[in-house]
Parts: C-alpha cells; structure tokens; sequence
C-alpha cells in the first residue's frame, strides 16, 4: 500500500475496481478469492478449479500479481458448457504452447483432442514436462499466455469433454 | 542486501522471516502448498507461488519446484527455514548452481555436520568431550553389539542421518540390542534414505544445553549464550529457557567456548545451535550441531535484543556481524512453551481441525510466534507447531509467573482440537521445574503414572 493515499492511487483503485467488477459479473459463478492493491498494481481473482469458466471469459491467476494491470486474455471460447474439465500446471514452472520458438501451437480454439494428446509444455529446471489430454475433448479456452510463468495448480486449460 | 527473497517453509517460521525481510526493506516471496495458501505468511509476502499440493514431499520438500519458483520470481536468495530442506546439503548446493544464495552454511558444512558421525568426529578433534560411543556407524549388527558392551548399558542408537531427535532409540537390555539395532537400521533407511547407525551411552538424567552461534564469512564467530530445553517428550523439545538455571559460570564458559571452537573448526557461516548434554556430575559431552536457524531462537532474542534472522541475511548477503562477541549483552531470563494442536490425555495424538477460536495472550513481555488466526484448518500433513509463546522477566522466577499468565490466557478452540496449553502450565508448576532440578527424564516422569 502507498504511505499517503493521493489522488492518482483512488483513481488507479477505482479503475482496478471495475475491472474486478467486469470479471466477477462475467462468471455465474462466486470467486474463491479476490485481490485488488494499487501497490505494483493488479487484480487476482481466482475460481475452484473445475468451476471457474462457467460462463467467465477471463480467470485471472496471481501472475496479475507481478504485471501492471490487469491483462485481458489472448483467447477465450464462445459457448461455455456445463462439465467441462480445467487442465492445470501440474508443478511451478513456464508454460509453452510450442514444442519451440517460431513453431505452431499444439493446440489452437476449438482443436478436437484425444486421449493423451500433448497440449503444451511446462519447463521447470531446463525439463520439459509435456502436458496431456487426459481425456478427449474440446479445447474451449486457453488461460495461460505462452511463456507465462505459473504456479503448481493454475488453469491453463478449459476443456469440454466430447 | 539482497533485494528479494524466497521463503521456503510454512507456518510460524515463514511468517517469522517474512517478517524480518519487511523490516530490512526485502522483497519477499512465499513458496506454499495449496492448503497454505491462505496462511499469514502468504498474505503477508510481497508475492506467492503454489509450489504443490499438500504433500510435504511435492511442495516443502520439492527442492526443484522451490528453485524453480525462486527463478521465475526473480529472488537472489531462499530462506528455507527450519526442518524441510534446511539441512539437505544437496539443496544448498543446486542453489548455489543456479546463482541463488542459501541462507545457511556451505553445502559441504551442512553435509559435515548432517551426519552425526562425521560432527562428532570434528568436535572431538576440535578438542571437545563427546559421549562414549562407536567412532563411525557400526557396520554389522555383531559389530554394534560389541561396541555397545564395550560402552555400558543403557545405549542409544541414532541415525547418521538423524538428528533433531529423531532416528533414535534407547536399549537398556542386552538381550534387546541386535534386534533394536536392526529395527533402528531398517527405520533410518525409510526415513533418511541412509541405514548407517551409531551408538552411544545413553544418559539417563541429564540437562540438554544448547549454545547458539553465529558466524560470518569473515571468521568472525561469536556465541549468544545458552538455552536449556530439558523439558522434552520423545526428544521433541516443548519447553526451553535462557539462562540455564543453576548452571556455573564456569561451565558455562567451558560449554560455550567449546562450542565456538567446534563452529570455527567445521568452517560454519550463518546461525548455527551446538547441543551438549551436562550430566549430573556436571560432565559436559557434545552431542551435534544443527545448521539452521531453530524453533526456540526467540528465547535468545529475548535476552540479546538481537533479531537472528536478521543476522543471517546480513551474512548471507554477505555482510559482517552486527555484534562482536564484547557487546553481546544478555539480561533477564526468556521461556518459551511450544503450543502443539496435540491431546496430551491420549499419548500426544495430534487433532487437526479449523480453528473456531484463537486469541493468543500479549501484555508485558510477551510474544507469541504463531500462523493461527480463526478460521484456519490445520491437516494431518505437517507438524502439529501451533504456537510459540516467548515471555521475557528480570529472573527466572518472574518468567514463569508471566509465562503462567500468559498461558492461563490463551483461548484456543476447534471441533475436536486440543492442545498442550494444559499439560504446559503442569511442567511450569511442577516442583522440580520449578526447583530447576528437572532433567531430560522430567516429562516422562510425569506422563508415566497416566
């Protein structure tokens, strides 16, 4: 928090404020956890795994911890069915879309997966630790942006089980 | 300084570091489990990553995950606390590969001194009295045997691995050893990952004194005095105080010199403890080292005005001692009761639960290191540490009487939680604690008769 409440920092928390509010009123469902602070800036909100797209278009992790703002998502699905499956960062580490710089994605929106697929990838330590489709499905959001660093747990991932 | 730091532990101990890295200015990042992801700690540091989940062994003890996490957040340095990987040399050397400064000793001390044989045989080159016992683990059973005739009956065997009272075992039968051994061996292996085993005399009654020492990268080693933690129940401490009642200024001065010789001969660096036991004929033997910061340093600050974890930033980073060993000062007398979530009325067993009500004591002199607040679930998966309560008095005598009142005001409730509040204000009010005549033997004395 700042030492003296000024001015520009009522502003900068009414602005994290409504962009907090446009996030909760996305989603059907209540949040587990908010924060909003103006110190270093951003919001984080955070769903039960499993719940959190239920008619959300952004989830937000606490990597709007460490960046200014809050970053709308590069990509989020159309229809947001009941049932469908999060795949989360199975360690702490960066996740990658590519199998290497410059190549296509795994996956991209609305790709049919099967079965053991690979989605992506999770470098911890110099490992590259593929991420499987565990079960087939629909990719109907992707939450995490390529080369994000992420937390044990946080959804990269909505898949629509078919 | 550095400008940022991991903190990788939980509980009292990381909201304790986080702390102090507020007050120095340091930017701090917890490293958690999923089920401490509410904790003080973690809404207290500048930053938190979920490591794993609620498993010791994929989050706290997941040394690739806490570098990892250390990497990407852009932290100089881990503080790993007590237990976990604190004393894991290996960890402290892939922290050191990957450009990060672990705040403790070099790997190698931490490997010297982790193994039990090995600290024995610097103490006792470095001119200390250690126990009588076999000089490295015993290879075969035949050969513990013989060794532990040799020494006298009762022994107690303890992993090379071991330490902080655990891996051992008392024999007091003959007949019972190579069984007991064996056992002990096949216990090391599950819980160390190492089988070797040693054995010593085992003392019946005696007094656990332990000297606490710091030390920088540039020889300077120092001793902040002693603290005795003669109330233990299975060789977890749950009472230590400063100064050792009873004990001469003399011995006192023979203990505390051996220890700074130890800690200079093994090369330490950091916050180090030297534990000696002192026998009834006030023979003084060392028993091992431990590098890292421990559960009852507060009883320390207490007396030296001195912040422990501040000096092991300082010297991690690099800095000098803010003391020399003339200007430590220590005045009055410090207790500390370790509050387990435990129910002393059967045999200790821990009650996890969520905490309905939690209002700790304060007033005069009083601190309490604690993670519990209302609302938070303590699970099976770590220890049952709920709280430290620290008070500080001109003697002894006022201690207790404050730490008396202290723990008459503690309200902790949970559905189905105990804890050892109780059994605590028993040790305080037993005639031979209070006496100062109590030994090692103390808590099981009393717990015997139930």
């Amino acid at each position: 928090m700042p030492d003296l409440i000024d001015d520009a920092s009522v502003m900068l928390l009414g602005v994290l404020c409504r962009h907090a509010a446009e996030l909760l009123g996305a989603s059907s469902l209540p949040p587990r956890h908010i924060r909003v602070h103006v110190g270093d800036m951003g919001i984080e909100l955070s769903w039960p795994a499993g719940g959190a797209l239920a008619g959300a278009p952004e989830s937000e992790g606490p990597a709007a911890q460490r960046q200014p703002g809050a970053r709308p998502r590069p990509e989020d699905g159309g229809s947001q069915a009941q049932g469908q499956q999060i795949v989360c960062a199975p360690t702490v580490g960066a996740f990658y879309r590519c199998s290497e710089p410059g190549a296509n994605p795994f996956v991209d929106l609305h790709d049919i997966v099967e079965a053991g697929q690979q989605l992506g990838i999770l470098e911890a330590m110099k490992l590259m630790n593929p991420i499987l489709a565990e079960f087939p499905g629909q990719i109907i959001a992707i939450l995490a942006e390529d080369g994000e660093s992420v937390e044990y747990g946080q959804p990269l991932f909505a898949v629509a089980p078919c | 300084m550095f400008s940022c730091i991991l903190v990788a532990n939980r509980g009292e101990i990381a909201l304790r570091i986080v702390r102090t890295c507020r007050e120095l200015g340091i930017r701090t990042v917890l490293a958690h489990s999923s089920v401490d992801r509410d904790s003080l700690a973690a809404q207290l540091a500048d930053e938190t990553v979920q490591i794993g989940p609620a498993s010791a062994r994929k989050s706290y003890l997941n040394a690739s995950a806490i570098i990892q996490a250390a990497i990407q957040t852009g932290a100089e340095a881990i503080h790993p606390g007590y237990g976990f990987l604190a004393e894991d040399a290996d960890f402290s050397e892939a922290c050191a590969l990957h450009g990060l400064a672990f705040v403790g000793p070099p790997a190698e001390v931490v490997a010297l001194l982790g193994d039990k044989t090995r600290a024995r045989e610097v103490a006792a080159a470095a001119g200390l009295p250690i126990i009588p016992g076999s000089p490295r683990e015993c290879g075969t059973t035949a050969e513990a045997e013989r060794v532990a005739g040799e020494i006298g009956y009762p022994v107690i065997t303890k992993a090379a691995s071991g330490g902080g009272g655990r891996g051992m075992t008392v024999v007091r039968d003959p007949r019972e050893f190579s069984r007991s051994y064996r056992e002990a061996r096949a216990a090391a292996k599950v819980l160390f990952g190492d089988s070797r085993t040693y054995v010593e005399k085992f003392i019946e009654t005696a007094r656990h004194i332990e000297i606490q020492i710091l030390a920088d990268g540039s020889g300077n080693v120092v001793h902040l005095g002693e603290r005795d933690c003669s109330v233990q129940r299975n060789r977890q401490k749950l009472v230590e105080e400063t100064p050792a009642p009873g004990l001469s200024d003399e011995l006192r001065a023979q203990i505390t010199t051996a220890a700074v010789a130890c800690a200079r001969a093994a090369g330490y660096v950091g916050a180090g403890t030297f534990e000696f036991l002192v026998d009834q004929d006030d023979n003084f033997y060392f028993i091992e080292a431990n590098c890292r910061i421990q559960v009852e340093h507060p009883v320390t600050e207490q007396v030296t005005g001195l912040d422990l974890v501040r000096e092991q930033l300082v010297v991690a980073a690099g800095g000098r001692l803010s003391v020399t060993q003339e200007e430590i000062r220590r005045t009055g007398a410090a207790i500390e009761c370790r509050v387990n979530a435990e129910d002393p009325e059967r045999g200790f067993l821990p009650t996890p639960g969520v905490l309905s009500e939690f209002q700790p004591p304060a007033g005069p002199f009083t601190r309490v290191d604690t993670h519990g607040r209302v609302g938070m679930r303590i699970t099976k998966d770590y220890d049952s540490l709920l709280a430290k309560v620290v008070v500080w008095a001109q003697d002894r005598h006022q201690a207790i009487a404050r730490m008396e009142r202290a723990l008459g005001e503690f309200r902790v409730c949970g559905n189905g939680m105990h804890t050892t509040i109780g059994f605590l204000r028993e040790v305080l009010c037993h005639p031979i604690f209070l006496d100062a005549k109590h030994t090692t033997s103390l808590v099981d004395q009393m717990i015997s008769p139930r």
